[in-house]
C-alpha cells in the first residue's frame, strides 16, 4: 500500500484508490493517444477536500490533475506518478435562483443532469454543448461552444461567479467584479489557476418546443453567405451545419486510388416556440437560398438540447468510441473560411463520418468577452471541426494529414480550440495566446506557483514540482 | 533505365510524366489558371548535393507546357518558389515527409503567396507524386 494513500484519506472526507482500485478508463481520456497511471486517485465530495488534497499534493511534492468526464484529447486531464482529482464525485446541484435566473452547481455537474433538472422550471444555460455528457468544471476550462454561441458566446461567458482551489490551496469565490483576475483566468484557463468547485451559470427562459429546419447547401460561399443573414437576422435560436460527404469513387492520390466526396453541407436552423404560437416557417426562411429545404422537425426543447445522444450512443455501439480521436478543432476568420474548408475537404475520405463528423458552426466573435479563448479578430467567424475517430493502427497514417490541417488552419489565421489534439511546442502555446500569453503565464506564477496544477499541457516557463511527470 | 537527377533529360522527362498524369490534370486543373503557377524549385546544396539547382516547372490548367533546369537565384518567369535543403526535398520526394508538412513547419520556404499554394495542396502533392514516379538517380544513390 503506497504509504502516501493513509496520508490523505486522513485528511479528507472523500475517498482515495490507489492503483489497484483504477478504473482503466482514468488511465486515458477521450483521445486515447496519451495515457498515465496516476499514484492517487482522489474523488473529494466538498471544496474543502480538494482544497486539503491540493494542500497535501504540495506539501509532498507531487501534480495534481483535473478531471471530469475526461473528454480532451491531449495531455490534459490525466496524470501519471502524480494526483488525479475525480471531480465527478462532487456533481450536485446545488440550488437554482428562478427570479435571478441563475443556477449553483458542483464543478463535477454533468451538463445532462443540468439540463433535465432545469426543464420543468423552463430554464436552460444559454449555451450548451453538443455533447451533453461532460461536466461543468471541465467545459469552462476549455470555453464551451455550442449551436447558440452565435447568440451567448461560450458557456464561460454565461458564469457569475465561481469558487475555486487555487494552486497554493486558498479557496476563493470570484467573479467578473471580485477577484476578475482569477474569474478570467480560470475561465478557458485549462485547469492552470486552480480547480473549479463550484459555478453559478446563467439561465435564461426555454419554450416547451423546437422547430428545426433542414436545409441543404451545394456550395460553401452560399451556405455562408445564408448562414450569415441567419445570425444577423437574430431570427434564430441554434444554428448547426457540417460537411457531409456524397462519395463519387476512387481517384489516384499520390499513385493510389481512394475513395473520394463531393462535399455538401447541411445547416440546422432552430427556432423554440410556445403552445398555439408555431413559428412563421415563410417569415424565418425568407432570403434565404438553399439547394434544397429538406425537412422540418418538431420536438421537445429537451430533446433538442439532447439531439446527439443517439448519435453518441451508435458511435459507442460501433465501437468507434474508443477509437484515437485527434480532433482538429479551429475557429477561422470568415474572410478566409472558404479558402481554408475548400483546401482542406478534397482530401479527406468520406470514411471520416465513420465514428466522427465534419462540424462548421458560424459565429460571432464579439460574442464573447473570455480572454483565454483566443479567436481570430473580426465580427464573423467560422468554427471549423475535423472530428475523426481514427482506428489506431491507422494512427501513424493519418497523424501527418491531421497535424497539417491544424497548422494550414493557424497559417490561414485561425485559432485552435483546446479541447482537441494539440501537438505545439512552446513557441506554438506562445503564438495561439499572442498578447494574453505573459499574463497568463503571471496569473500561472501567482495561482499555481509551484506549478503543481494540470502539468504537461501547456509548457509554462516554470520548474515542475520534483516528484511529478507530465501528466500524459 | 534511371535518369539522373539535374540533367536537360530528367526535366523532360518530368515534363511528360506530369502531362501523362490523370491525377494531376484532374487535381491541377485549376493551378495557374488566373494567376502565374510556373513553379520555381530550388534544391539547396547539402548532403549529397554539392550544387544548388534551380528547376522551372511550368504549369497551367493541368498541363506542363515545360520543365528545365535554369540558373538561380531565381527566374521572372516563376510565380512561386519553394526552398529547401537537399535532404529535405529527399524526404519529401520519397513520400517520408508530406510537401505540405515541410511548408506549415518552415522547413521548405514558400516565395509566392502561400495561401494560393496551400489551397491547391492536392495539385502539388500529384506533382510531387510525378517526380517520385520517375526513375531517378539521385546524388548519393
Amino acid at each position: 500500500m503506497d504509504r502516501l494513500y493513509q496520508l490523505l484519506q486522513n485528511r479528507i472526507e472523500g475517498s482515495v484508490a490507489t492503483p489497484d482500485e483504477f478504473h482503466p478508463a482514468q488511465l486515458t481520456n477521450f483521445g486515447n493517444l496519451f495515457q498515465g497511471t496516476p499514484r492517487l486517485v482522489v474523488s473529494p465530495v466538498s471544496a474543502r477536500d480538494v482544497a486539503a488534497t491540493v494542500a497535501f499534493a504540495r506539501e509532498k511534492r507531487l501534480s495534481v490533475s483535473t478531471r471530469g468526464a475526461g473528454h480532451s484529447q491531449s495531455r490534459i486531464a490525466i496524470s501519471d506518478g502524480g494526483i488525479l482529482l475525480s471531480m465527478s464525485s462532487m456533481g450536485r446541484i446545488l440550488s437554482v435562483d428562478r427570479s435571478a435566473k441563475t443556477v449553483d452547481v458542483e464543478g463535477g455537474v454533468v451538463w445532462r443532469d443540468l439540463v433535465r433538472h432545469l426543464a420543468p422550471h423552463a430554464l436552460a444555460p444559454p449555451v450548451l454543448t453538443n455533447n451533453l455528457g461532460v461536466t461543468v468544471g471541465g467545459t469552462l476550462s476549455i470555453a464551451g461552444i455550442g449551436v447558440a454561441s452565435f447568440k451567448y458566446g461560450t458557456q464561460g461567458d454565461n458564469v457569475r461567479e465561481l469558487d475555486v482551489v487555487t494552486g497554493t490551496g486558498e479557496m476563493v469565490t470570484c467573479s467578473r467584479e471580485r477577484r476578475a483576475d482569477l474569474f478570467w483566468g480560470t475561465i478557458a484557463g485549462l485547469g492552470q489557476t486552480g480547480v473549479i468547485t463550484r459555478a453559478r451559470l446563467d439561465l435564461r427562459p426555454t419554450k416547451p418546443m423546437t422547430r428545426t429546419y433542414y436545409l441543404l447547401y451545394h456550395d460553401l460561399a452560399s451556405f455562408l453567405e445564408d448562414a450569415k443573414a441567419a445570425m444577423d437576422g437574430g431570427r434564430f435560436d441554434a444554428l448547426e451545419s457540417w460537411a457531409s460527404p456524397c462519395p463519387q469513387g476512387l481517384k489516384p492520390v499520390g499513385g493510389r486510388r481512394q475513395p473520394f466526396a463531393r462535399w455538401f453541407f447541411p445547416v440546422h436552423l432552430t427556432v423554440e416556440y410556445g403552445p398555439g404560437h408555431p413559428p412563421d416557417d415563410a417569415k424565418l426562411l425568407r432570403g434565404l437560398k438553399p439547394f434544397e429545404r429538406l425537412y422540418t422537425d418538431d420536438i421537445p426543447t429537451l430533446d433538442f438540447f439532447e439531439r446527439m445522444t443517439p448519435v453518441f450512443d451508435l458511435w459507442k455501439r460501433g465501437n468507434t468510441w474508443r477509437h484515437v480521436h485527434a480532433w482538429i478543432e479551429s475557429v477561422l476568420p470568415w474572410e478566409r473560411a472558404v479558402d481554408c474548408v475548400e483546401s482542406v475537404l478534397p482530401d479527406l475520405p468520406p470514411s471520416i463520418l465513420v465514428g466522427g463528423h465534419v462540424l462548421l458552426w458560424p459565429a460571432k466573435g464579439n460574442s464573447s468577452e473570455s480572454r483565454l479563448f483566443m479567436r481570430p479578430p473580426g465580427e464573423d467567424l467560422l468554427g471549423f471541426g475535423v472530428l475523426p475517430a481514427v482506428p489506431p493502427r491507422f494512427w501513424e497514417q493519418a497523424r501527418p494529414m491531421l497535424e497539417n490541417l491544424g497548422r494550414l488552419t493557424e497559417v490561414m489565421g485561425g485559432k485552435r480550440y483546446l479541447s482537441g489534439y494539440i501537438d505545439w511546442d512552446e513557441e506554438g502555446w506562445r503564438q495561439h495566446f499572442g498578447e494574453q500569453w505573459e499574463p497568463f503565464c503571471a496569473l500561472k506564477r501567482t495561482y499555481d506557483p509551484d506549478s503543481i496544477l494540470n502539468p504537461g499541457f501547456v509548457p509554462f516557463p516554470a520548474a515542475r514540482p520534483t516528484g511529478a511527470t507530465a501528466a500524459g | 533505365m534511371p535518369l539522373d537527377f539535374g540533367t536537360p533529360e530528367w526535366a523532360r522527362a518530368l515534363a511528360g510524366a506530369i502531362n501523362a498524369s490523370s491525377e494531376y490534370r484532374n487535381s491541377g486543373a485549376s493551378w495557374g489558371v488566373g494567376f502565374n503557377g510556373n513553379i520555381l524549385f530550388v534544391f539547396e546544396s547539402g548532403g549529397p548535393l554539392d550544387r544548388t539547382l534551380h528547376l522551372l516547372v511550368r504549369l497551367e490548367g493541368g498541363a506542363c507546357p515545360g520543365a528545365e533546369f535554369v540558373p538561380g537565384p531565381s527566374h521572372p518567369d516563376a510565380g512561386f518558389t519553394l526552398r529547401a535543403p537537399f535532404p529535405v526535398w529527399r524526404e519529401v520526394l520519397t513520400g517520408k515527409m508530406l510537401a505540405a508538412t515541410a511548408i506549415l513547419t518552415g522547413r521548405m520556404r514558400v516565395e509566392g503567396n502561400t495561401i494560393t499554394l496551400l489551397k491547391h495542396a492536392g495539385a502539388h502533392r500529384s506533382l510531387i507524386h510525378c517526380v517520385s514516379s520517375l526513375d531517378t538517380r539521385f546524388p548519393g544513390a
